[in-house]
């Protein structure tokens, strides 16, 4: 039975990978489990500067689901290249990590930071939906996805994946924008901007107002949606949003996806992308999959 | 750190609004805790965890108190005796007390007196005097267990309906000059904290506190907790309650 795929000329074990901003820089979980079982790490964001990120509550729970504002709090690339990614270059796995920033010119200094270390890919983070000018805005219009992408391209020696927000008028058109500027793959969904209201306070629950809605409740929006881009482009497509077991994760790969992000599940269980890893060839067997690849986009529409 | 399959052995009501569950492990025992540690409550049906202290523990079971305080609280008073759901524990920092400490005042709110009711078992052979809040006499709770531990234990009730009427820093500035305390650990509502920080402050007392934030994980990743706490260099940077807490020096917590 064959789980490994491969992404941009990157090998993955398997093709479960944990989400940005679910799973640190993956010392936390290592306490719990060997993280070399799994495919990828995609880091929690890295920017520029440190940052302190938003104030708290940062979190609500929603029906099926989630809502987060925690406004990329992270050391600053320095920090995290220095004290952070020695953890994750004594492991056996895809590191992919996820860079953010207010301007241009910081997604350049990052990706050019990160270079300097072993990293095997980077993820660009153009659909950050909790700070102002955190990224979201350049994921927003195609134009400006085309442009950031190409000037990130330039500089990074790491094959790049540009991460797409669900928050736009057409996210297949983004993705094509996202190849055309020269990424290597493209990762959807991020959050869906969403809210949650105390009714007893008349206030916001969260301290930022608004927050990425995350967890089961998006997986219908995020299959339709890697569905359409699947159709639209021929780089490979990283599919999340939502899963939560193995048989998510072959859903989304007969959606489109070569490899899966695992997010809020680690956030409702710590063991959850293990246990992801360990049902997937169990699942296999069950759905009559030999080989994963051979899964990928077999979507049969009408 | 590890994740718990775990068995209801038993879930009763203490106070008004105000449960006890006991739980074991489903195989094999827990490993070591500390008392101001806790722990991550899978609900059954639903999705975040939900977080407590630990109150009373040992290898064999663990007990938690629960006000009841929303969607969560409200499904656990459903647990019955023999229902299996999972627990990651044992999580945070917990309750430090030094050797030089040895006259220790535990200040508690509501709930909040959970976690400081177990300090004289992980640390014995010390003088304790408790000063512990509640709302009215419905809400009491706590009481005997932390007299059998305590040379004092004082109970307040805001509106007098049982023990000293008022709060419990009231009750403890009184009593402080006698009492000459090392070191003060609280826990309870901000406000609560607020005074203890006055207090602490005004007397020169050495003084930590157990924080509460809406948490996520619990571990240490999604940076969902956060708390504003000074640094030495007079900053302030956000921390994780989970990871880098709950408890903190009192003096340095934004409050």
């Amino acid at each position: 039975m064959n789980t490994a795929v491969k992404i941009a000329g990157v090998e993955f074990k398997n093709p479960i990978i944990t989400a940005s901003g679910t799973f640190g820089f993956g010392q936390e979980y290592d306490r719990f489990y060997d993280i070399s079982v799994l495919g990828g790490i995609c880091t929690k964001g890295v920017t520029k500067e440190p940052r302190k990120g938003n104030a708290s509550p940062r979190i609500a729970e929603t029906p099926s689901g989630m809502l987060n504002s925690v406004g990329l709090q992270n050391p600053g690339v320095d920090t995290f290249v220095k004290d952070d990614m020695p953890f994750l270059e004594r492991k056996d796995i895809v590191t992919i990590v996820n860079i953010a920033g207010s301007c241009e010119d910081d997604y350049v200094y990052v990706a050019e930071k990160v270079n300097e270390t072993q990293a095997q890919m980077v993820e660009m983070n153009i659909s950050c939906p909790n700070v102002k000018a955190g990224g979201m805005a350049f994921g927003i219009y195609p134009e400006s996805v085309r442009k950031i992408t190409e000037r990130v391209k330039k500089v990074c020696k790491k094959p790049l994946i540009v991460k797409l927000s669900p928050n736009v008028a057409d996210i297949a058109v983004n993705a094509l924008a996202a190849q055309d500027g020269g990424a290597d793959a493209v990762s959807l969904i991020n959050t869906v901007t969403g809210m949650a209201i105390d009714r007893f306070s008349r206030k916001p629950v969260l301290a930022n107002v608004t927050g990425g809605l995350s967890g089961p409740c998006v997986k219908p929006i995020a299959l339709r949606m890697v569905s359409e881009v699947y159709r639209k482009v021929r780089i490979p497509i990283i599919g999340l949003g939502g899963i939560m077991s193995a048989a998510d994760a072959i859903e989304f790969m007969i959606a489109g996806a070569t490899a899966v992000q695992v997010g809020s599940a680690n956030i409702f269980d710590p063991m959850a992308a293990f246990n992801i890893v360990n049902e997937l060839t169990k699942e296999m067997k069950y759905c009559k999959i030999s080989d994963v690849n051979d899964i990928i986009g077999s979507l049969i529409l009408p | 750190m590890k994740d718990y399959l775990v068995r209801v052995t038993e879930n009763k009501r203490v106070a008004e609004d105000l449960y006890e569950l006991s739980f074991a492990p489903k195989v094999g025992k827990f490993e070591q805790m500390k008392c101001g540690q806790f722990l991550q409550l899978q609900v059954p049906g639903l999705l975040l965890r939900r977080p407590f202290c630990l109150y009373k523990f040992d290898a064999e079971s663990v007990t938690v108190a629960y006000a009841v305080v929303g969607k969560g609280t409200k499904e656990m008073i459903g647990l019955k005796k023999g229902d299996e759901f999972k627990v990651t524990l044992p999580l945070g920092n917990g309750w430090t007390l030094e050797e030089k400490h040895k006259k220790i005042v535990l200040l508690g709110g509501g709930v909040g007196c959970a976690p400081l009711a177990y300090v004289p078992i992980t640390y014995p052979n010390r003088d304790y005097y408790a000063f512990f809040g509640f709302g009215d006499k419905s809400k009491v709770a706590f009481e005997s267990e932390m007299s059998e531990n305590s040379r004092l234990t004082v109970i307040t009730t805001d509106d007098g309906s049982y023990g000293e009427k008022g709060f419990p820093t009231e009750a403890f500035e009184k009593r402080l000059q006698e009492i000459q305390p090392d070191v003060l650990l609280a826990c309870g509502p901000r406000p609560m904290l607020k005074a203890a920080a006055r207090l602490a402050l005004k007397y020169n007392l050495a003084a930590y506190a157990s924080t509460e934030e809406r948490m996520g994980c619990g571990v240490g990743a999604c940076l969902v907790c956060a708390c504003a706490v000074k640094q030495a260099d007079g900053s302030v940077a956000m921390k994780r309650a989970c990871a880098d807490g709950p408890v903190f020096k009192l003096e340095d917590l934004v409050l």
